[in-house]
């Protein structure tokens, strides 16, 4: 399943539009507004529509940076950039991805340049690790609904409403619900051994719910988005608050949710490889990132959550996300390689390719 | 270049210092030592604990060996926030099941059967400390053992053992320097007695050979004992040397006078020039011996009275006066003019009369016999609390290239033309007994003059 995958991995890269439409894999060059002085070279497993206003508003601060920014799926980005270590050859300035456990491993391996700073003096402890993976977003995974096809009293408010709404209404949620492939999404691997982990009896009912309903796979968040967008799908679980929030705001239909049991929050990773060629402008824009002027325009144009700020409008969820205890901040530190374990990681995502995958309808349960 | 002045109280900071600085290094050394030793085994802790549950997370499932990686374990070793974590599941076949193949670093593991091994090696070009673990599986199906490999860089052990170390350094250093305090007042404490004796010594009267009697502590008795010691032989030397002096020159004087008498006697009127000139000789050198010999007898009198009598206040001009009146011979030369000027009121000094008298006589005596040719003055002045007898004479004076020679005895400004004799050694000694000196002003504008200068009396002092 995985080498066939590859070839779509590779035509994304290649810039040509996927089936799925705006998917991640598209590089993009952000000329310097001035005489170009520098190249920061930046290889991200974020969206460029995301990235766009902070790469624009950064190059305001740093008029003659050119920034060349590719966009990966972050299994990709982990696969290049660990090859690109061992063989200690250069692969980008700057590394973002959403899945922070690999961006983990990665400094664990000794493949990051430390960077100080008196921005990155500010992170909080958790979204650090060695001053060399920072978390510079705060972006919770929520719960997505078409408000057309989800009647409000289907509307699951917890992971345990999602498995019962499974439950009870089978045929009517068959094949319209979205999430992660977990074999080609990193993000989606680590969101979902993290839910085995915050509560694995529910994690596994939810399994099972899902397995049944037939669950649309795709490989990233914008995939799932637009499949709800079209209608095709009405539930998306698991997508991460930034995007979903975004594509909310394109299609007033598109409800979110953040479940109230508890809301998983992605810190998104940053982080200079010993190959970089310019860490100095690397440390640059991550400085920036880390910035007040950088949190404020994630916050209004990008990411739209932020770690102090208020949730933003027409979201559905706890009033304090983080002091309340729902809110739980994926801390970015050593307890993340359990989830990079290989052992662990194929013998999870078999467990879940036989659950979800493999099984053939007719051997379902109903 | 300069010699440095050795000193007890250096020689004695100085080498408690080296011993402390000494000692400060030592007990650095071993706190560093504990320090680390103290982070490894806490931080060990935590690694074997890791590794421990991996072990316990084994499973073996239908002849596969599968283990579960708990987060916990990660956590476990992520209190030491900054380090690296490798690991490395190895099955009974000797095949690495997960985890960081090449952490093999030329571990034994088999050794680790008995119990946890640990070691610390280098992984990656950085430093670690690797626990090895081992669980012997039973199950019928598979059995051996699997071996679990942790390891951890050493940032948080190196971290913790420099801040203790650190610490304990601090403690050190402020009780080296507490202790250093410590001594330098206690040297300076027990280095007292010996300032208190040299003051003792300084504030003695020059003529006081008499024993230190001093309260002083037992090491220095020794010291003290010696210097009494040395002081009675010197005093049984110098009274011995006063007295043969005194004894000499009196058993010189009776036969002296007789010989004088005889001189005297003798008729010149018959002599030729040539002879008569000789015998004017032999009275000169005659008269002079007399005179010698007086002031031998003086100056042994004067210093056995400045070892004996007790100095009271006394009226210099009172003194000054009778010196004048009894050197000054009813004979003098009509051409000479002399005069005596007392100072308006009494000039008190704290001394001894009959000394005083002795040294302002030799100082006129010798302006008599030297000096004058028309004018002699003697004056008696009070300057600030100085008491002054000045005695100036119109003769040609000292030149001040010898004034300081002048003051030893024996010795003549007018060389081979008759001795000075001891005229000035005599008021020197004088002078030097009261505390005073005896000084001299130039010829110049004014007459040559010499001055005993001493202190005034005041009430109380």
């Amino acid at each position: 399943m995985w080498r066939q995958l590859r070839p779509i991995a590779l035509v994304a890269v290649l810039g040509f539009a996927s089936p799925a439409g705006a998917v991640e894999g598209t590089r993009a060059f952000f000329p310097a507004l001035e005489a170009e002085r520098g190249r920061l070279v930046i290889n991200g497993a974020t969206d460029i529509e995301a990235m766009e206003p902070l790469i624009r508003d950064f190059q305001e601060t740093a008029r003659d940076v050119a920034i060349d920014y590719t966009d990966y799926v972050t299994n990709d980005l982990y696969r290049d950039a660990d090859i690109a270590c061992r063989l200690k050859q250069p692969f980008g300035d700057l590394l973002l991805s959403s899945s922070v456990d690999q961006l983990v491993k990665l400094a664990n391996d000794g493949c990051a340049l430390a960077h100080v700073s008196p921005e990155t003096r500010d992170v909080p402890a958790w979204a650090n690790w060695r001053d060399e993976v920072f978390g510079f977003t705060f972006e919770p995974s929520v719960m997505v609904y078409h408000k057309d096809f989800v009647p409000p009293e289907d509307v699951p408010h917890t992971h345990g409403e999602l498995t019962d709404l499974l439950r009870f209404k089978p045929d009517y949620y068959r094949g319209r619900i979205g999430t992660y492939d977990l074999r080609q999404s990193g993000i989606g691997y680590l969101l979902a051994f993290l839910d085995a982990q915050q509560a694995s009896t529910t994690y596994g009912r939810l399994l099972e719910s899902l397995s049944r309903a037939e669950a649309v796979l795709r490989c990233c968040n914008n995939a799932v988005l637009s499949e709800l967008d079209s209608g095709n799908v009405y539930i998306g679980y698991n997508i991460l608050g930034s995007y979903a929030y975004a594509a909310a705001r394109r299609n007033g239909k598109l409800r979110i949710v953040l479940p109230r049991d508890y809301t998983l929050i992605l810190s998104r990773g940053a982080l200079v490889p010993t190959g970089a060629k310019r860490p100095e402008l690397a440390g640059r824009f991550l400085d920036y990132l880390l910035s007040e002027r950088g949190q404020d325009v994630a916050r209004e144009k990008a990411f739209f959550f932020s770690r102090s700020g208020a949730l933003p409008a027409e979201v559905d969820g706890p009033e304090k996300l983080v002091e309340s205890g729902i809110g739980r901040p994926i801390r970015i530190g050593p307890a993340l390689l359990a989830a990079q374990d290989r052992l662990q990681r194929s013998r999870f995502i078999d467990d879940w390719t036989k659950l979800i995958v493999d099984t053939p309808v007719r051997l379902r349960p109903n | 270049m300069k010699r440095r002045e050795t000193s007890l109280f250096w020689r004695l900071v100085l080498r408690v210092a080296l011993v402390l600085c000494g000692g400060a290094t030592l007990l650095s050394a071993a706190a560093w030592y504990y320090a680390r030793a103290a982070a490894d085994d806490a931080y060990d802790r935590l690694l074997l604990g890791a590794a421990i549950q991996i072990t316990a997370n084994m499973t073996v499932d239908a002849g596969n060996l599968g283990v579960t990686l708990p987060s916990s374990a990660f956590e476990l070793l992520g209190l030491a926030e900054r380090d690296r974590i490798f690991y490395r599941v190895v099955g009974p076949d000797g095949r690495t099941l997960t985890g960081y193949d090449d952490l093999d670093i030329g571990i034994n593991v088999t050794a680790a059967r008995a119990g946890p091994v640990f070691l610390t090696t280098e992984y990656r070009n950085v430093p670690v400390r690797v626990a090895v673990v081992s669980r012997a599986l039973s199950d019928p199906s598979f059995s051996g053992w699997a071996y679990v490999v942790m390891a951890q860089t050493t940032e948080a052990r190196r971290g913790l053992a420099g801040e203790l170390t650190t610490r304990a350094m601090i403690l050190v250093g402020i009780m080296s320097l507490l202790a250093l305090a410590g001594t330098v007042l206690a040297i300076r404490y027990s280095l007292l007695p010996v300032d208190a004796l040299a003051a003792t010594l300084r504030a003695r009267d020059p003529q006081d050979l008499t024993p230190v009697e001093a309260d002083m502590p037992r090491e220095l008795k020794p010291f003290v004992g010696s210097i009494n010691h040395f002081m009675g032989r010197l005093d049984e030397r110098v009274t011995l040397l006063q007295r043969f002096i005194a004894d000499a020159a009196h058993q010189i004087r009776t036969p002296l006078t007789a010989l004088s008498a005889q001189v005297d006697m003798l008729e010149d009127d018959d002599l030729d020039v040539n002879r008569k000139r000789h015998l004017g000789r032999v009275r000169d050198r005659v008269s002079q011996l007399a005179r010698l010999t007086n002031q031998l007898l003086s100056h042994a009198m004067v210093i056995h009275r400045s070892d004996s009598v007790r100095f009271k206040p006394v009226d210099l001009g009172d003194i000054a006066r009778k010196a004048f009146r009894s050197t000054v011979p009813i004979t003098v030369d009509p051409d000479v003019v002399v005069s005596f000027e007392d100072s308006a009121e009494p000039v008190f000094v704290r001394g001894d009369a009959v000394s005083l008298r002795e040294a302002i006589a030799n100082i006129i005596d010798n302006a008599l016999q030297h000096g004058v040719e028309q004018r002699l003055a003697v004056r008696v002045r009070r300057e600030d609390d100085r008491a002054l007898v000045e005695v100036a004479d119109d003769g040609p004076g000292i030149p001040p290239a010898e004034w300081a020679a002048v003051t030893t005895r024996f010795v003549s400004s007018k060389m081979g033309e008759g001795s000075m004799g001891l005229g000035f050694a005599i008021a020197a000694e004088v002078a030097l007994a009261h505390r005073g000196t005896v000084r001299f002003l130039e010829k110049g504008g004014r007459d040559f003059t010499v001055i005993l200068d001493v202190p005034l009396y005041r009430e109380g002092t």
